[in-house]
């Protein structure tokens, strides 16, 4: 079995429903030829999508209300008590996904860079929500490689006091190894993904993926 | 009509769409169109023709009626022959002067309920106009002009056929009165043209058809006796085909055991959806929230509504190099929104589909019976080649929604191509589309079987979606 199909299957990896209609937004957003702004644009869609389906791994109460026919509905509500992270810079681009669905979410970043002596991530900057223990965490970073900043911003997470079960990792594009590594590290983490790519190349550049998200998504390319 | 009358015929009647109130069903409640109603009016040239045909129309009280003039099917000319019009030297008033194919062919669009295109005809270069005159939603088609009762094929399509024989006399003095005084043209030369072109014409080929004529109305608009018993006729008719009441019939017919056809797609109800819909059907829910939710839904939708379209296999090249097996839309993408509650979710459409046509449909209850009436319809031009998304918030007894459909299927979009989306449905409104238009694809994130039996069956679960939205409750 391939690496990517292990990571598929895994039960705490939640793929976005692979219609056709996903694989033509990833199709514009994967084309080197896209030019910035459908690339913004794009990628801010499928962000709403994860977002979406990130939500739906929060628990609900049961609730019953009246319909303005009279007749009792039976529902759910949100049981509410979330925050997102951002991992610095690329995560931030999907901040807006998340506001436009939770109106004044709270919202903490983390800044992670490799160290070049030690090419180990090492923290730089966080500034998280005081009451993040208690809080469900919508991790997010738009591309997962090797996973090294996503789990040491996990590791960070853990520190602030918020439990590992809480934590969603949403992202778009992740390479296998990495989703399996970190599925093994965290063994009640759950990843939110939009498609699973083969493999990385030397550089640590998932393939064939989409090249530098932050600097596409931000206008820093050379 | 000769020549010169031709080229400053100022008072010539093209294509007349007259709207006096919202139009009420066109088709049964199996979505098939009734044929319109259609009155031929022939007669000689000034004989009056036009006259009786707005005096029918003033004197039906019938919504939406059109008035299609003979005038714009003057067939292109050939160079030879459009020099002798520019010399006051072509027939006119020939039958081979017109077009009778292009005149059947909209006609029988006409006949069929379906949006057309009539010709316009440019009487100061003697051709037809590159510019055509849109008509749709006709319940009544008057169709006037020396030969409207001439082509067999169109007298099969008249229901009512009507000749006005006004004396020759009073039609050439008329003739002579009229171009003297409107056209700047000397008596003499109206007399030559009426010897030379009019008179034959009108002896030769006019005349002969009152034979295919129900009725002669001798004297024209003169003659109110004679339009009076018209009118009662065309009444009787018109009344003896309107459509039966919807609502209750799309209800009646439902029976859960039926089930419903897989066009149905319901919106996985993952916890989300279920939340939103909770907050939706909930009557203590403030607009603020309301307004919230429903747009986020709507987004959702709409999500759903685009994946079912057909796409295309397209391979790409990523930044690193590879390529990537993807799909892309190659097909246009209108956006019908049923107002006013529509507009909700065109503009969840707007935020994801950037290149997207947006078409809009004014459908309103009649204030006493609720049965749906059209009142405005917008289309963009080329959408018989587009995928069309419909959209309407809610789908209660599923009139409103057939309406809809059948509008864009009158406008040429084939049924296959159609999505409908709505954030709730009933199962009977989904089972009524369902019966009328099969292939129709119908997108709901949520079916409630509850409708409000107390007026009329326009509320369901969410209430009044409009009057909540926009904050209109009574």
């Amino acid at each position: 079995m391939s690496l990517s199909s292990q990571a598929a299957e895994h039960p705490r990896l939640h793929q976005l429903s692979q219609t056709n209609q996903l694989k033509a937004l990833m199709t514009i957003i994967r084309d080197k030829n896209t030019k910035r702004g459908d690339f913004v644009f794009y990628s801010d869609r499928v962000i709403r999508l994860l977002v979406e389906e990130g939500l739906n791994y929060l628990p609900v109460n049961d609730k019953e209300v009246i319909t303005p026919m009279g007749v009792p509905f039976q529902g759910v509500s949100f049981q509410g008590r979330i925050c997102g992270v951002s991992i610095m810079r690329a995560g931030e681009s999907m901040e807006q996904g998340l506001r436009d669905v939770c109106t004044s979410v709270r919202i903490g970043k983390v800044l992670i860079q490799r160290d070049e002596r030690t090419a180990q991530p090492k923290l730089y900057y966080s500034k998280l929500p005081k009451d993040i223990s208690d809080r469900w965490v919508l991790l997010l970073d738009p591309m997962l490689a090797t996973g090294g900043s996503a789990m040491k911003c996990i590791e960070v997470l853990i520190e602030a006091g918020v439990k590992e079960d809480r934590i969603l990792f949403i992202n778009l594009i992740c390479a296998p190894e990495g989703v399996l590594k970190m599925l093994e590290k965290f063994p009640s983490l759950h990843i939110i993904t939009a498609e699973i790519d083969e493999s990385m190349d030397a550089q640590k550049f998932i393939l064939p993926g989409l090249g530098d998200f932050g600097d596409r998504y931000f206008g820093t390319e050379d | 009509m000769t020549a010169t009358a031709h080229r400053s015929a100022k008072t010539t009647t093209s294509t007349l769409m007259l709207k006096s109130d919202g139009r009420p069903p066109w088709y049964t409640p199996d979505g098939k169109n009734l044929p319109v109603y259609m009155v031929g009016i022939a007669g000689g040239s000034a004989s009056g023709k036009t006259s009786v045909a707005r005096r029918i129309v003033e004197s039906l009280d019938v919504p939406w009626v059109v008035i299609i003039s003979m005038d714009s099917f003057y067939r292109q000319l050939t160079p030879k022959e459009s020099r002798q019009a520019f010399e006051n030297n072509h027939d006119f008033d020939h039958p081979t002067s017109f077009d009778f194919a292009t005149a059947l062919r909209v006609l029988q669009d006409l006949k069929q309920g379906k949006a057309t295109h009539v010709p316009q005809y440019d009487f100061t270069t003697h051709s037809p106009s590159k510019e055509t005159q849109h008509v749709y939603g006709a319940s009544v088609v008057i169709f006037e002009g020396i030969f409207a009762l001439y082509d067999p094929t169109i007298l099969q399509m008249m229901d009512v056929k009507i000749f006005v024989d006004t004396d020759s006399d009073i039609c050439l003095a008329r003739r002579i009165k009229r171009d003297v005084a409107e056209r700047a043209r000397d008596p003499l030369g109206v007399l030559q043209q009426y010897d030379r072109f009019v008179k034959p014409a009108y002896d030769g080929f006019v005349r002969p058809t009152m034979n295919n004529a129900d009725v002669i109305i001798p004297r024209g608009l003169d003659n109110q006796v004679a339009i009076d018993l018209m009118i009662q006729h065309i009444k009787r008719q018109l009344d003896e085909r309107t459509a039966t009441i919807m609502r209750p019939v799309l209800v009646d017919r439902y029976c859960s055991s039926a089930g419903l056809r897989d066009t149905l797609v319901t919106l996985p109800q993952t916890n989300q959806v279920r939340a939103m819909q909770t907050i939706l059907c909930d009557c203590s829910t403030l607009r603020d929230d309301f307004v919230f939710y429903s747009d986020r839904l709507s987004r959702l939708i709409i999500e759903c509504g685009l994946g079912q379209l057909r796409l295309d296999k397209k391979t790409i090249e990523t930044p690193t190099g590879l390529p990537y097996q993807g799909y892309e839309l190659s097909s246009v993408v209108t956006g019908v929104t049923v107002l006013r509650a529509g507009g909700v979710m065109e503009k969840a459409l707007r935020s994801v589909a950037r290149l997207a046509n947006y078409g809009k449909i004014l459908i309103v209850g009649d204030p006493k019976t609720h049965e749906p009436r059209l009142h405005y319809a917008k289309l963009p031009p080329s959408i018989m080649q587009h995928r069309v998304l419909l959209m309407d918030p809610t789908i209660v007894s599923g009139a409103n929604a057939m309406m809809a459909v059948r509008i864009c299927v009158d406008h040429g979009v084939h049924e296959e191509s159609i999505v409908f989306l709505s954030l709730l449905a009933t199962p009977q409104g989904v089972h009524a589309i369902q019966t009328a238009f099969p292939k129709v694809k119908i997108v709901v994130a949520l079916l409630d079987p509850h409708i409000a039996k107390d007026d009329l069956l326009i509320r369901s679960g969410y209430g009044l979606f409009g009057d909540r939205y926009f904050g209109t409750e009574c």
